[in-house]
């Protein structure tokens, strides 16, 4: 008999893992699931949507009818029980789907931020990361002239530009000393922060918000922040990071192991027979490291790439290879208003005393920075120009030096032709690698 | 979602097919109708009056209105390019493709024959070659034109055309060059995203434009042949006749003009060039042979689907980024608005020799 595979979740893990497995296993019954859209679609598109630039159509990455030539089943609804022994599981409107396989693929939710006055809120407080959150900005930002924007990271920056596009004075509220120490040294949080204002952004660092205030429709009518400063606004965005959704979980019999995630083996499975956990919600384990506690050190990778490549590396383990999951080392890029920033590298992981090199572009929101730890090339951040990505995780793999590395820099340029960035023009200055 | 207010409205609906859309497609086409098949029993067009009037003409002279279109023309060229280097003034491949463009526009397509003209030689258009400019290949042209001139549409057409195709693919023409891609470029830019993206449309562009090459292959082997083949031969030259009208009526009039333009704002910019234009069927052929290409940086792509949105070209980006897959596809003009919009820095356009691995190595592309 085919295999019934239930996935839980059609994001981009849920569906790749369906889709890597079709293309591996014509017979299996793959069924996806998902209370959130009935296609799926790309989280990242988001900002795009609210902004005008992408119909709505336009951010699902496959033609509708590919789901039925895939014979790939689509079922709207949300899991509410799991019964491991069994294998079943108990949807809201109280079906109960039977599964061979299981794949939670639950992504995450936004981290919630506790404030005063939050009970008296009906409308005008947002997340930014389902469609329904964008469902609600779209209903909010025709009645909205002035915003806040709670958290210093990517979703936050996204929010604040689609608000700014909509001609709405936006203040980004961000508790560090600069935009977004997690991924930026000073110099270029400062960078970034300068883009910003000259995009009409109020950027406030150092500070939280603390209270919100509500109008007697129960619309968002002003923020207040730690510092006791008082802004008056109709919409508040919070995207002060996300966290797995696994909340659901605690309550089901037995649940799979859970930590920050659900932790998965290296084939990623649960601790649960045939479930497994891909993408946002699942715990990998980092091989060959240990934590504090002595303990296999574990991580969530809540990013677009980890997600597709935990969905096609689960389905490839379930026809029939045998591999082993190990986290690749951290890569990403994104773009900040118009400045694009691209990193490689375990930021987590630099070690005491490592250096920075900071090239800039005097004038300009450009720069370079490499990290090395007095003989290797371990880490690299750039603002305002564009990198191949590969290249400099292929260097980092074989070891270079830095002064390897600057010798080859230009290779790993991947700006647009007549546009790349003058590399002799930079300016150099020395960090220490930890802010 | 929209602006706020009433300006927020128009962008929109102008730009997402709406009402005011609908409008400005029936304007432009009734503007081509009457540009095309508007002249009176006296030879006068309204449009040569109104050129008249603004003295692009001497009152009388028929012609005029091709004096009138070719200013509107290259005007919308110049404003619209002007608005493209103020959005794109940080992308330096798009500043400089757009000032190319405008130049050629301004000068080879506009300015010089105009000069042309009013010395009283008939006017040539330097930046336009067969098969686009059937004309140039014709006995006619050949015998009543200067030296230089026929030489460099014919050295043109044999040569340079298919060279810089090998080397820089379609893209040195259809988006530096050529004036039908020039006002999609510039004036047509906020419709560029109405493109049909679908696979049907794909399959349709492929039937049409080689329909398109074949006609014009055909057109052209009659006309050269009624012309050099010895002997009288009445039927040929009827066929020659027939052939060349109705190029000129299917092809040039309604296609390039009526469809090519006034769809703008309903199927996006770039209907003529991706479904008829014979000489981007040809190009398009020698671009699959030659070196360029769109890389796609591995395992970078986050499926937004921004570049197959702002493709003119109906071509779905997106499929081969998030495949790690990169590629060239006989439609692409290469205006690098894909590499432009893609948040992720995951395209580039190159003309390389060089083919990586990677490419050999195509993942989770969907049975079809």
């Amino acid at each position: 008999m085919a295999r019934r595979i239930l996935i839980v979740g059609n994001g981009v893990a849920g569906v790749s893992a369906a889709l890597t497995l079709r293309a591996r296993d014509d017979s299996a019954e793959i069924t996806l699931l998902s209370d959130e859209s009935d296609y799926f679609f790309s989280r990242t598109a988001l900002m795009y949507a609210l902004m005008d630039k992408l119909p709505r159509r336009a951010m699902e990455p496959y033609e509708r009818k590919v789901w039925d030539k895939q014979n790939i089943q689509r079922v709207r609804a949300r899991v509410t029980n799991l019964d491991a022994d069994a294998h079943t599981v108990t949807l809201d409107d109280n079906r109960t789907l039977a599964y061979d396989i299981l794949i939670l693929a639950t992504g995450s939710a936004p981290r919630p931020l506790p404030l005063e006055g939050d009970d008296a809120v009906r409308e005008g407080r947002v997340h930014f990361v389902t469609l329904q959150d964008l469902d609600a900005c779209e209903r909010l930002v025709h009645s909205t002239a002035r915003a806040v924007v709670v958290g210093g990271g990517l979703i936050g920056i996204e929010l604040v530009e689609s608000l700014l596009w909509h001609k709405i004075q936006t203040t980004f509220v961000v508790r560090e000393g600069w935009y977004w120490p997690a991924a930026l040294c000073r110099e270029e949080g400062a960078m970034v922060a300068d883009h910003m204002r000259a995009h009409g952004v109020t950027l406030v660092t150092d500070d939280e918000v603390r209270a919100v205030h509500a109008d007697a429709n129960g619309r968002v009518k002003s923020v207040q922040t730690k510092n006791d400063k008082t802004v008056a606004c109709e919409l508040l965005g919070v995207a002060i990071g996300v966290v797995p959704n696994v909340r659901w979980l605690s309550e089901t019999k037995p649940p799979p192991a859970l930590g920050r995630g659900i932790r998965v083996d290296e084939r990623l499975q649960t601790s649960l027979p045939d479930v497994y956990a891909i993408g946002d919600c699942a715990e990998v384990i980092v091989p060959n490291k240990l934590d504090a506690n002595g303990e296999a050190k574990r991580k969530v990778e809540s990013i677009w790439y980890a997600a597709k490549r935990q969905g096609e590396f689960v389905a490839r383990g379930l026809s029939g290879a045998h591999e082993r999951y190990a986290p690749p080392r951290f890569f990403n890029s994104a773009k900040f208003f118009e400045v694009e920033y691209t990193t490689v590298g375990d930021w987590e992981d630099i070690p005491e005393g490592a250096e920075s090199v900071l090239l800039r572009l005097p004038g300009k929101t450009v720069s370079a920075r490499l990290v090395h730890d007095g003989s290797k090339f371990i880490a690299f951040n750039a603002l305002g120009s564009r990198w191949d990505t590969p290249v400099l995780d292929q260097w980092m793999d074989e070891g270079r030096s830095l002064e390897w590395v600057r010798r080859h820099l230009h290779e790993a340029q991947f700006d647009v032709e007549f546009g790349r960035a003058p590399l002799r023009k930079m300016q150099e200055t020395v960090l220490e690698a930890r802010p | 979602m929209r602006r706020k207010g009433p300006m927020g409205w128009l962008a929109h609906d102008v730009t997402h097919r709406g009402v005011t859309a609908w409008m400005l497609t029936i304007a432009l086409a009734m503007f081509y109708v009457v540009l095309y098949w508007g002249d009176g029993p006296n030879g006068v067009n309204p449009l040569d009056k109104i050129a008249w009037l603004l003295h692009l003409g001497r009152p009388g002279q028929s012609g005029a209105k091709w004096t009138l279109y070719g200013t509107l023309y290259t005007l919308a060229v110049t404003l619209g390019g002007i608005g493209m280097i103020r959005r794109y003034g940080h992308n330096r491949y798009q500043v400089v493709r757009t000032m190319v463009v405008v130049f050629v526009q301004s000068t080879f397509a506009f300015s010089v024959p105009l000069f042309m003209k009013f010395a009283g030689h008939p006017e040539h258009y330097f930046s336009y070659f067969w098969p686009l400019k059937m004309y140039y290949f014709e006995p006619g042209f050949i015998r009543s034109n200067p030296a230089p001139l026929v030489l460099w549409s014919l050295i043109g057409s044999m040569v340079l055309v298919p060279v810089l195709g090998v080397f820089f693919g379609k893209r040195w023409y259809c988006s530096w060059v050529c004036g039908c891609g020039g006002l999609a470029n510039t004036a047509g830019e906020p419709f560029r995203a109405l493109s049909d993206k679908s696979e049907r449309a794909w399959r349709f562009e492929k039937i049409t434009i080689h329909a398109s090459l074949a006609l014009t292959l055909v057109t052209t082997a009659v006309v050269l042949a009624s012309a050099f083949v010895p002997g009288n031969h009445p039927v040929l030259d009827l066929y020659a006749v027939k052939f060349r009208e109705s190029y000129a009526l299917i092809v040039s009039a309604l296609l390039s003009g009526v469809v090519g333009v006034a769809a703008y704002p309903v199927g996006g910019t770039r209907v003529w060039c991706r479904y008829f234009c014979p000489m981007a069927a040809m190009l398009g052929l020698l671009q699959k042979a030659g070196r360029f290409r769109i890389r796609v940086k591995k395992d970078m792509c986050i499926s937004c689907g921004m570049c197959s949105n702002y493709c003119e070209m109906g071509i779905d980006v997106r499929s081969y980024a998030q495949a790690n897959e990169s590629f060239t596809r006989a439609s692409c003009v290469g205006c690098g608005m894909c590499a432009e919009v893609c948040p992720r820095g995951v395209l580039t356009l190159e003309n390389s020799r060089k083919r990586d691995p990677q490419e050999q190595l195509v993942q989770i592309r969907l049975k079809r």
